[in-house]
């Protein structure tokens, strides 16, 4: 059965959620994804029950059993691994050899079976996180619950920490609810994503979809769009700073358009392409990053530009060069707020 | 260096100030007459009664102040603030006030006397009674405190792994304010043991320790009064000394 959690809104503790509509599939990967203070945990609480909306009604969570991971895992300090995996069934009265082993099945699986006298104060994270998730999975949920679970690791951990919800899902066949404030972590593990600002879903959809298609300026600027311009349009010409951009749609008062860093090529002599969009400019600032550059192009506006380390390298970019940057109209996304 | 050897001195200052008086009855006392006026029924039946009439009171405390402590931790309601300043009311009150207060509810001519035919003054109960309003707000506070430093979202993953509001409670929130509820029961219990102001007026007998050392020194002088004190003072100190250790355990 789907979870659907129409018309929710809540005020709680200086957080807002203003009527989240949402349907999420039995067995799918969803991820919240939104800035923080967004309101992200408070959909997590509302969903699992530990808080009751203002308003709004969620369906298909009745009898449902909740496996809630949060951030800083709340492992119980005054129990041993043991007792913390053991907590759900001890609760429902379960046998004790029938216990010993399940956590002890658990624990081989999570690979911490080495740990399951320690004391929970001297785990490292990525063990604490590991002992969360078999307490929730000791209880065999429907619905997983994860409450910005990589955050608090170091890039090589919140890689491995992906893989294995990824490979978890596949497993246990159950739904996933994940909330992050990383796109980039988003795109990586959903099914389908939910984009939440300001307490609102503003952009639902499949990953690509939405890293390509944002529908307002604040999902472009979240989703790590650089370029993002506005003006009126006329005769599918933007005029900005005395710059002619041509764009998809033939007129409006006021629109904005985005274009992707990636999406733009730069050279140092003009390219006779199908490109319609070209313009002329100099090199204000370049970043190094992991594996390209990002070029500031000054064209009478300032604009993006991501190019591979191979090309920067080969072209010689320096500060005060003057270079070509050219892009298609297909490429440019134009929304109205 | 300099740091270390200013902060000492201070220190040394205010344990000098609480040390001195204490050392001095110790060693003006003979220890021969110190055991004799341990031998005395008057004596260790009085610092029986006190210890015992204080247990009371904190037991009464724990059961009735940890679940008023928690509410007060975790939910905000109307008039929060209010009841939180009439726990702390006992603390900076005179205690011959909190004494003549008592009286009214539970003295020979009162409400609850008059509808239940039981008098409580000058009994037992009574003492706890006087003992329990003193000092309750060390207990109440101190679980409050404790409870305010645990995040809710523990018990919230309690509730979500199956367990009930109240299992969440016992299994998880209270063992982990243990030690905040045991050091509050400490102190509550201790300051029981030396209250005298609330408890001479609902009780003058049964005697407790302090009222008894009020009554040697009264009637018979600062002789007579300092064999009872140092023993009290001696076995309160002997037993904190030994829950010390203990709770460091």
């Amino acid at each position: 059965m789907n979870l659907k959690i129409t018309n929710i809104s809540k005020k709680f503790k200086g957080f807002e959620l203003k009527d989240i509509n949402l349907e999420i599939r039995e067995g799918e990967f969803f991820v919240i994804v939104g800035p923080s203070g967004a309101g992200k945990t408070l959909i997590l609480e509302i969903i699992a029950g530990l808080l009751k909306p203002d308003s709004g009604e969620i369906y298909g969570i009745r009898n449902k059993k909740i496996g809630f991971i949060y951030q800083d895992y709340m492992l119980f300090p005054h129990l041993n691994v043991f007792k913390n995996i053991a907590y759900g069934l001890n609760i429902r009265k379960i046998d004790k050899d029938e216990i010993k082993s399940r956590v002890e099945n658990l624990a081989l699986k999570l690979e911490i079976n080495e740990l399951l006298q320690r004391n929970v104060a001297n785990l490292s994270g990525g063990e604490k996180q590991r002992v969360a998730i078999a307490r929730a999975m000791a209880i065999s949920p429907d619905i997983f619950l994860f409450d910005e679970p990589t955050s608090a690791l170091d890039r090589n951990s919140r890689i491995k920490t992906q893989e294995m919800f990824i490979k978890l899902h596949k497993k246990t066949c159950s739904t996933f609810i994940h909330v992050t404030h990383d796109f980039e972590e988003a795109l990586s593990l959903a099914d389908r994503i939910g984009i939440l600002i300001n307490g609102r879903i503003v952009q639902c959809g499949k990953p690509d979809h939405v890293l390509n298609s944002p529908v307002s300026k604040k999902i472009a600027d979240f989703i790590g769009y650089k370029n993002v311009f506005g003006g009126s349009i006329e005769n599918n010409t933007l005029n900005i700073n005395n710059l002619n951009i041509i764009v998809p749609i033939e007129r409006a008062d006021f629109a904005y358009v985005a274009i992707r860093s990636d999406d733009i090529i730069i050279s140092k002599n003009k390219i006779e392409s199908s490109a319609r969009n070209s313009f002329f400019g100099e090199v204000e600032n370049f970043f190094k990053k992991s594996s390209m550059y990002e070029v500031i192009l000054n064209v009478g506006i300032r604009i993006s530009i991501d190019i591979t380390r191979k090309s920067f390298e080969e072209m010689d970019i320096k500060i005060g060069d003057n270079l070509w940057a050219t892009f298609k109209v297909s490429s440019l996304k134009v929304f109205k707020h | 260096m300099k740091f270390k050897v200013i902060f000492s001195f201070l220190g040394f200052l205010l344990i000098l100030f609480i040390g001195i008086p204490i050392v001095k009855m110790m060693i003006s006392t003979d220890p021969s007459t110190l055991v004799l006026t341990s031998k005395e029924p008057e004596v260790y039946l009085s610092i029986f009664l006190t210890f015992r009439a204080s247990v009371w009171a904190t037991i009464i405390a724990l059961i009735t102040g940890v679940p008023l402590a928690y509410l007060l931790a975790r939910r905000e309601f109307w008039g929060k603030k209010i009841i939180e300043g009439l726990i702390d009311l006992p603390v900076i009150i005179p205690h011959t006030a909190a004494g003549i207060a008592l009286l009214t509810v539970w003295g020979r001519n009162s409400l609850f006397s008059k509808a239940t035919g039981i008098n409580v003054i000058g009994t037992e109960i009574s003492i706890s009674i006087a003992m329990f309003f003193v000092s309750v707000p060390f207990l109440v506070n101190a679980a409050k405190d404790g409870f305010k430093l645990i995040d809710e979202r523990y018990e919230k993953t309690a509730i979500t792994l199956g367990a009930t509001q109240c299992k969440a409670f016992f299994t998880v929130s209270l063992p982990m304010v243990k030690k905040s509820i045991i050091s509050g029961s400490l102190m509550m219990w201790g300051r029981g043991i030396s209250e005298f102001g609330a408890v001479i007026i609902l009780a003058y007998h049964p005697m407790t320790a302090p009222v008894l050392i009020f009554e040697r020194f009264q009637n018979f002088g600062l002789k007579y009064a300092i064999p009872v004190t140092v023993l009290l003072i001696l076995i309160s100190l002997i037993v904190f000394i030994f829950i010390r250790i203990f709770e460091d355990k």
